[in-house]
C-alpha cells in the first residue's frame, strides 16, 4: 500500500580509484550535465533515476563511493546490498586501470556473490592522453567473464548505455528467479561466464 | 519547484476553520493552516474532520505522518487517510503525499489495548480487513494547533465508525469506498500523469451492439438470428447480446443456474456481422438472464479487465427469475458497463420495477475494485424492463392493438417514460426515440398480439445508456423473429473511447519520471560539516584529547543524522580509543549541532590501537566516523592525528629493540619497530621493566598491600602519567611515584601488550603436567620475554620470602596476567594460572637453582643490561 511508483528497486555501486570519474559519470546519468572541477567524494552519494526496461519502470538507486586509498575498507560495507556494480577506471592512468583486479578482489571478498560486474574504461573522448588501450579493458574484462564499455562522461559517450545494459543483467537475473518459482518453466544458467558481454538493445 | 504551486491556499468555505475570518480586512491572505493545506489535497464534496500528528517507524527512522479523518458526500462514507511529509514547513498540498488509506468500514479497527501498554508506549495500530495492520506512534506533545489529542482522535474514530455501522443496518443508505481509490497508491508519478491526462488521450471510435430478446423459454437455436444481430452496415467492435427467459424451469429458478451452454455462444458468434472475425469475451447467466459479450477479433488486446457479477429480485427477491446480469470491462482508457436485467411484471407494478432497478443500481458491485454501475464512463442498461403502455381507463383498452396509431401516441402512455420523467427511475440515463412498434407480446410465429391472454401490448425490451460521448446509430425491433412472443431489440452506438496514444503517453511519462527523479534527488535531505578531517595533533597514552565539529542543516527539510554502527567486529559506530557525542539528532532546518568527539588511548584500548598503528598500510587513521542522513547520503570523518609512543602496550621484543628513550620515537618508527621480527635485540630485557624492578626491589617493606589484584582501579590516578613520563624519557630524576604507582605501572608493562607475556606457549603452559614441563616452555620463550619472566619472578620470590606479599595472591594475579588466553576455556582457568606460576615463585622451586642453564641468571642479565646502557 505504500508509495510506490516503480516495478522494482535495484541498489548499484560505483567503485574505482579516486578521480577516475566515478561522480561525474552518476551525474550524467541523474542530471545529463557535466562539471570539470573535481570534488572528491567523501562518504557515500547517492542519486535515483527511473529506466523503463522491457515495459518494467526500474528505479535505479546509485551509490557513489570515496575512491580515496583511505575508505577503500570503510566503503566496503557498501558493498553488501548492491545488485550491481561498476568498476570504473580512467583510460589516461595506468595505476588505476592496474587496480582493477584490486576492486575485483574487493567485490569478491564484500558483494553478493551473484552481483552483477561491469567494468568502464572512463574518459574515452581524451585520445591524445590515452595509456590504457580499448584491447586491454576487453581482455581484463573477457578473462573475468564481465561486461565491458568505455565510456566518457564528459561527451555522453555510452553512459545510459552502460547502466541500462547492467539493469537489464539484473533484470534478468530477477526474471530467473520468478521463473524458478514456476516448475513449468525452464530456468536458463545464467553463470556462463563465456557468455560474451552482451550489447543488448538499450533503453533510450 | 516553487513556481510549480498554487500561489494561494484558499480555504474552501464549508471547510474554512475559520482562522482566516478575522483577518480578512487585511490586505495579505493569511498563510493557509495545515487543516486547510490538507483539506485542498481532497476533493470539494470531502471534508477533513480533523487532523493528527504521528509518526511511523521505518527501519527504526522516524516517518512523520498527518492522518486525516475525512469523510465522502458522494459515497457517504469515513476514511483515515495517512499523509507523508515530502518537505516542510508544509505550505502546499504538494508537500503532502497520501501514503496509506483506511477505510472506516465493518473491518475496521484502531487498537490502543491498554493490556499491550500501547497507550503508555503511545502507539496505537490501524487494522482494516485487507493487509497487515499499520502501526504509529504520537507524540504526547502536538506541534500543530489544529491536530488534535489522541483522546479526542479516538473517540472521534470510534463515533464515526459507529454511526457508519448504524447506517449499514438501513438498506435506503449507499456506502461507496470507490472514492477512496483516487488516494490508493497515488505515488508522484501516477499523479503527475493523471494531471498531464489530456496530452496523451485521444478518443477513438467504437461501435457497440446492443441486443435484447426475451426468449419466453423458447429454443433460440433454430432461429434466424443474424435477423437480429446483423442489421449494422459497418461490422461492430462490441456485441452486448442479453437474453431473458432463457429457462424459467423451477429447477433452474430454485438451483439459481448460472451454467453456460457453449452451444448457445456458437449461434451467436454464427448469427453476427459477417464481415469481420469475431470471439466471445465473457458470458454470465443467471436462470434465464443471459448476457454475452462478444469482441472483434484483435480487441482483446486492449480490454485490460472484465469482471462479472448478477443480482436476483425474483420470488422472494431471492429466486433468480428477475434479476441482472452485468458485465465490467475496461476498454483501452474507458470502463464500459453492460447490464441485462428483468425487472419485475405486470402492469401494477410500476413501484416493484422501480425499486428492483434502485436495487441493482445500488447493489451490483464488480468484486476487483468494488466498482458500481455508476463508476463507469459508458453504461448500457438492455433488457426486458417491463414497464408497460398504462392507458387512461377512457380510451379502449383495444386502442393499443392499432397498428396504425402514430408510435408517439402511444409512447405518451409508456410507464418508463414517465418514471424517468419523475426520477423515479433511470435517472441521467439517456434512450433514443422509439420508432418500432410495442414488442410485447405476441402469439408466438405471428406478429399478431396477444389473442390468448389479451395482454396489452407494451414496450417491455428497452435499451438505455448513460456516460459521455456516446452516440445511438440506430435503435429497432426485428418483427421477423417470430419464436417468441416479444420481438427482439437492437440498439448500435458510436462510443468515443478514452485512448491513450502510446508515442506521447511515453514521451510525457518519460518527463514525467525525469521530473520526479529530480525532485526526489533534489529533496534529499543533506547536511554539511565544518569540517571532514578531525586533526588530534600528537595524541599520549592515558591523555584525553577533545575536538568538536559542526554539523548543520541548510536543506529545507529536518533531517535526522546518526553515526552508522559499523561492521562486525567492531559493531559500534567508533573505534575503542574514541568517544562521540551525540550519536544521533534531529536538526531543524537552517540549524546546526556541536558533535564532540574525544580521544583517549587509555588501558583499554591502547592495545587495539597499536595493533591498528602496526597493521595499517595506507595513512593512519584513528578512525573515520559514518554519518549518516536518514534517507539521503553518508559522509565519512576522518579521525586523524598522530600517536606518541609510550612503552606502555609494547611487546617486551619490541622494547629490547629500542635505541633511546620512547618519547623520541614517533608512530612511523614504533610501526616498524613492531612489525620488526629479526631477533636482533640490543638490551636483554627492556631498561623500563628493569627500572620498574629496581625501584620496586628498593621499597622492601612498602611493597606490602601491592599486586593485590590484576585489575587497576580506572582512571588511572593522577601520578600514572609522571610514571610514564619518567618511563618514557629514561628519565634519571628520582622515581616520580611511590611503591603503589610503580607496581600499577609494572602490571600494565606486562598486561597491555597485545600478546600476553608467556605467549606463544600460553597454551602449552597451561596443559603442562609438572614443573619440569613448564620449565622447558619457558626455555624456549625469545630471550626478552624469558629475561623478563625470570627477572619478575624472581623479583618475587624475594618479596614472598620476606612476606611483602602472600605467594597464593601473586601467583593468581601475576599467572592471569602473563597467562592470558582465549582459547583456554575449561573452568579451571585461574587454578591452572596459579599452578603455572608456583612452578616458579613457589618455596620448593627454591631447592634447585639456578633455575635455567641459557639466558643466565638474574644476575648475569642485570649486568648485560647494564652494559649495554
Amino acid at each position: 500500500m505504500a508509495k510506490k511508483t516503480y516495478d522494482l528497486l535495484f541498489k548499484l555501486l560505483l567503485i574505482g580509484d579516486s578521480g577516475v570519474g566515478k561522480t561525474c559519470i552518476l551525474f550524467r546519468f541523474s542530471d545529463d550535465a557535466f562539471t570539470s572541477t573535481f570534488i572528491s567524494t567523501i562518504g557515500i552519494d547517492f542519486k535515483i533515476k527511473t529506466v523503463e526496461l522491457r515495459g518494467k519502470k526500474i528505479k535505479l538507486q546509485i551509490w557513489d563511493t570515496a575512491g580515496q586509498e583511505r575508505f577503500h575498507t570503510i566503503t566496503t560495507s557498501y558493498y553488501r546490498g548492491a545488485m550491481g556494480i561498476m568498476l570504473v577506471y580512467d583510460i589516461t592512468n595506468e595505476k588505476s586501470f592496474e587496480n582493477i583486479v584490486k576492486w575485483l578482489r574487493n567485490i569478491d571478498e564484500h558483494a553478493n556473490e551473484d552481483v552483477e560486474k561491469m567494468i568502464l574504461g572512463n574518459k574515452c573522448d581524451m585520445s591524445d592522453k590515452r595509456v590504457v588501450n580499448k584491447e586491454r579493458g576487453e581482455a581484463i574484462a573477457r578473462e573475468h567473464g564481465i561486461r565491458f564499455m568505455e565510456t566518457s562522461a564528459k561527451s555522453n559517450i555510452n553512459i545510459e548505455r552502460a547502466f541500462c545494459e547492467l539493469a537489464e543483467a539484473i533484470l534478468d537475473k530477477t526474471s530467473g528467479r520468478e521463473s524458478a518459482e514456476n516448475p513449468e518453466r525452464v530456468v536458463i544458467d545464467r553463470k556462463n561466464n563465456d557468455k560474451a558481454p552482451g550489447y543488448n538493445k538499450c533503453c533510450a | 519547484m516553487e513556481d510549480e504551486h498554487e500561489p494561494t491556499c484558499r480555504p474552501n468555505g464549508s471547510t474554512s476553520t475559520g482562522s482566516g475570518d478575522d483577518i480578512s480586512a487585511t490586505n495579505a491572505p493569511p498563510p493557509p493552516s495545515l487543516l486547510q493545506i490538507v483539506q485542498k489535497k481532497f476533493k470539494d464534496n470531502e471534508k477533513v474532520h480533523s487532523i493528527f500528528e504521528a509518526y511511523q517507524l521505518k527501519n527504526q527512522e522516524h516517518a512523520n505522518r498527518i492522518l486525516a479523518v475525512v469523510s465522502s458526500l458522494s459515497g457517504g462514507t469515513y476514511a483515515i487517510i495517512s499523509l507523508s511529509i515530502v518537505r516542510t514547513p508544509i505550505r502546499f498540498p504538494t508537500d503532502l503525499t497520501c501514503t496509506n488509506v483506511f477505510p472506516l468500514n465493518e473491518s475496521f479497527q484502531i487498537l490502543v489495548d491498554g493490556n499491550k501498554g500501547f497507550k503508555s508506549q503511545l502507539k496505537f495500530e490501524l487494522l482494516t480487513g485487507d493487509g497487515k495492520p499499520a502501526t504509529f506512534y504520537y507524540y504526547i506533545m502536538k506541534s500543530e494547533k489544529e491536530s488534535l489529542f489522541f483522546d479526542d482522535f479516538y473517540a472521534q474514530i470510534v463515533s464515526f465508525k459507529m454511526s457508519m455501522s448504524d447506517r449499514h443496518l438501513s438498506p435506503d443508505f449507499e456506502l461507496s469506498y470507490v472514492w477512496l481509490n483516487d488516494y490508493r497508491q497515488v505515488g508522484e508519478v501516477k499523479q503527475e500523469l493523471k494531471n498531464r491526462e489530456s496530452e496523451y488521450t485521444v478518443y477513438n471510435n467504437y461501435k457497440i451492439y446492443c441486443a435484447t430478446w426475451n426468449v419466453n423459454d423458447k429454443s433460440f437455436m433454430n432461429s434466424n438470428m443474424n435477423l437480429w444481430l446483423s442489421c449494422s452496415t459497418e461490422p461492430p467492435d462490441i456485441y452486448a447480446i442479453a437474453l431473458q427467459e432463457l429457462n424459467n424451469s423451477t429447477e433452474a429458478v430454485i438451483l439459481k443456474d448460472t451454467r453456460l451452454d457453449p452451444a448457445w455462444i456458437r449461434k451467436m458468434l454464427d448469427s453476427v456481422h459477417p464481415d469481420s472475425q469475431y470471439e466471445e469475451l465473457r458470458s454470465v447467466r443467471l436462470v434465464g438472464l443471459l448476457l454475452t459479450i462478444i469482441v472483434r477479433k484483435g480487441l482483446k488486446a486492449h480490454i485490460s479487465r472484465c469482471r462479472i457479477n448478477s443480482i436476483t429480485r425474483g420470488i422472494l427477491k431471492m429466486m433468480g427469475n428477475k434479476g441482472a446480469v452485468a458485465i465490467s470491462l475496461q476498454l483501452n482508457e474507458g470502463n464500459i458497463c453492460f447490464v441485462n436485467s428483468h425487472l419485475a411484471a405486470h402492469m401494477a407494478n410500476v413501484a416493484e420495477r422501480n425499486q428492483d432497478y434502485n436495487i441493482i443500481e445500488k447493489d451490483l458491485m464488480f468484486d476487483d475494485d468494488q466498482r458500481h454501475i455508476r463508476d463507469h464512463d459508458h453504461i448500457f442498461w438492455i433488457g426486458d424492463l417491463n414497464y408497460r403502455l398504462q392507458i387512461p381507463p377512457d380510451i379502449p383498452a383495444s386502442w393499443l392493438r392499432d397498428k396504425n396509431n402514430p408510435f408517439e401516441a402511444m409512447l405518451i402512455h409508456d410507464q418508463l417514460l414517465q418514471e424517468r420523467v419523475q426520477r423515479n427511475c433511470f435517472v441521467d440515463y439517456m434512450e433514443g426515440d422509439i420508432k418500432f412498434c410495442p414488442t410485447y407480446k405476441y402469439n408466438p410465429g405471428t406478429d399478431n398480439y396477444d389473442t390468448e391472454k389479451m395482454r396489452a401490448p407494451a414496450y417491455c425490451d428497452r435499451i438505455l445508456w448513460k456516460g459521455d460521448r456516446i452516440e445511438q446509430l440506430a435503435y429497432n425491433s426485428v418483427m421477423e423473429m417470430r419464436e417468441s412472443d416479444h420481438k427482439p431489440v437492437y440498439a448500435i452506438f458510436n462510443v468515443k473511447i478514452k485512448t491513450r496514444d502510446e508515442k506521447k503517453y511515453k514521451r510525457v511519462q518519460e518527463e514525467v519520471l525525469k521530473a520526479v527523479d529530480k525532485r526526489e534527488n533534489d529533496n534529499q535531505p543533506q547536511i554539511t560539516v565544518d569540517t571532514t578531517v578531525i586533526d588530534f595533533g600528537v595524541v599520549t597514552f592515558n591523555e584525553l584529547a577533545i575536538r568538536d565539529f559542526t554539523v548543520s542543516n541548510n536543506c529545507p527539510l529536518p533531517v535526522n543524522f546518526q553515526f552508522r554502527i559499523k561492521d562486525p567486529p567492531l559493531n559500534a559506530i567508533c573505534e575503542k580509543w574514541l568517544k562521540v557525542d551525540p550519536h544521533n539528532d534531529t536538526l531543524p532546518i537552517d540549524t546546526e549541532r556541536t558533535i564532540r568527539v574525544k580521544l583517549l588511548p587509555d588501558v583499554r584500548s591502547i592495545r587495539g590501537l597499536l595493533k591498528k598503528i602496526r597493521t595499517t598500510n595506507l595513512k593512519f587513521d584513528f578512525d573515520t566516523l559514518i554519518l549518516h542522513v536518514e534517507n539521503g547520503a553518508d559522509k565519512f570523518i576522518s579521525v586523524t592525528g598522530s600517536y606518541q609512543p609510550s612503552c606502555f602496550g609494547l611487546s617486551m621484543e619490541t622494547l629490547c629493540r629500542t635505541d633511546r628513550p620512547m618519547c623520541q620515537y614517533s608512530q612511523e618508527d614504533i610501526k616498524q619497530l613492531m612489525n620488526d621480527v629479526t631477533p636482533d635485540y640490543r638490551v636483554t630485557m627492556p631498561r623500563e621493566f628493569f627500572l620498574l624492578i629496581d625501584y620496586l626491589h628498593k621499597q622492601g617493606p612498602k611493597l606490602v598491600g601491592t599486586f593485590q589484584t590484576d585489575k587497576p582501579q580506572l582512571p588511572l590516578v593522577g601520578n600514572f602519567n609522571l610514571v610514564r613520563d619518567w618511563l618514557d624519557t629514561w628519565s634519571e630524576d628520582p622515581f616520580p611515584g611511590d611503591a603503589q604507582s610503580a607496581a600499577v605501572a609494572l602490571l600494565l608493562l606486562l598486561k597491555l601488550p597485545e600478546q600476553p607475556l608467556l605467549e606463544p606457549l600460553v597454551g602449552h603452559l597451561l596443559e603442562s603436567k609438572s614443573k619440569a614441563e613448564a620449565m622447558e616452555y619457558i626455555d624456549i620463550l625469545s630471550a626478552p620475554k624469558r629475561n623478563v619472566f625470570m627477572h619478575l619472578c624472581m623479583f618475587l620470590r624475594v618479596g614472598i620470602e620476606c612476606q611483602y606479599y602472600e605467594l597464593h595472591q601473586v601467583a593468581s594475579v601475576f599467572g592471569r596476567i602473563l597467562l592470558r588466553s582465549k582459547e583456554y576455556t575449561r573452568g579451571d582457568f585461574n587454578t591452572r594460572c596459579s599452578e603455572v606460576m608456583m612452578h616458579f615463585i613457589g618455596p620448593d622451586i627454591m631447592d634447585n637453582p639456578p633455575l635455567i642453564g641459557n639466558g643466565g641468571g638474574n644476575v648475569q642479565v642485570s649486568a648485560q643490561f647494564l652494559n649495554t646502557s
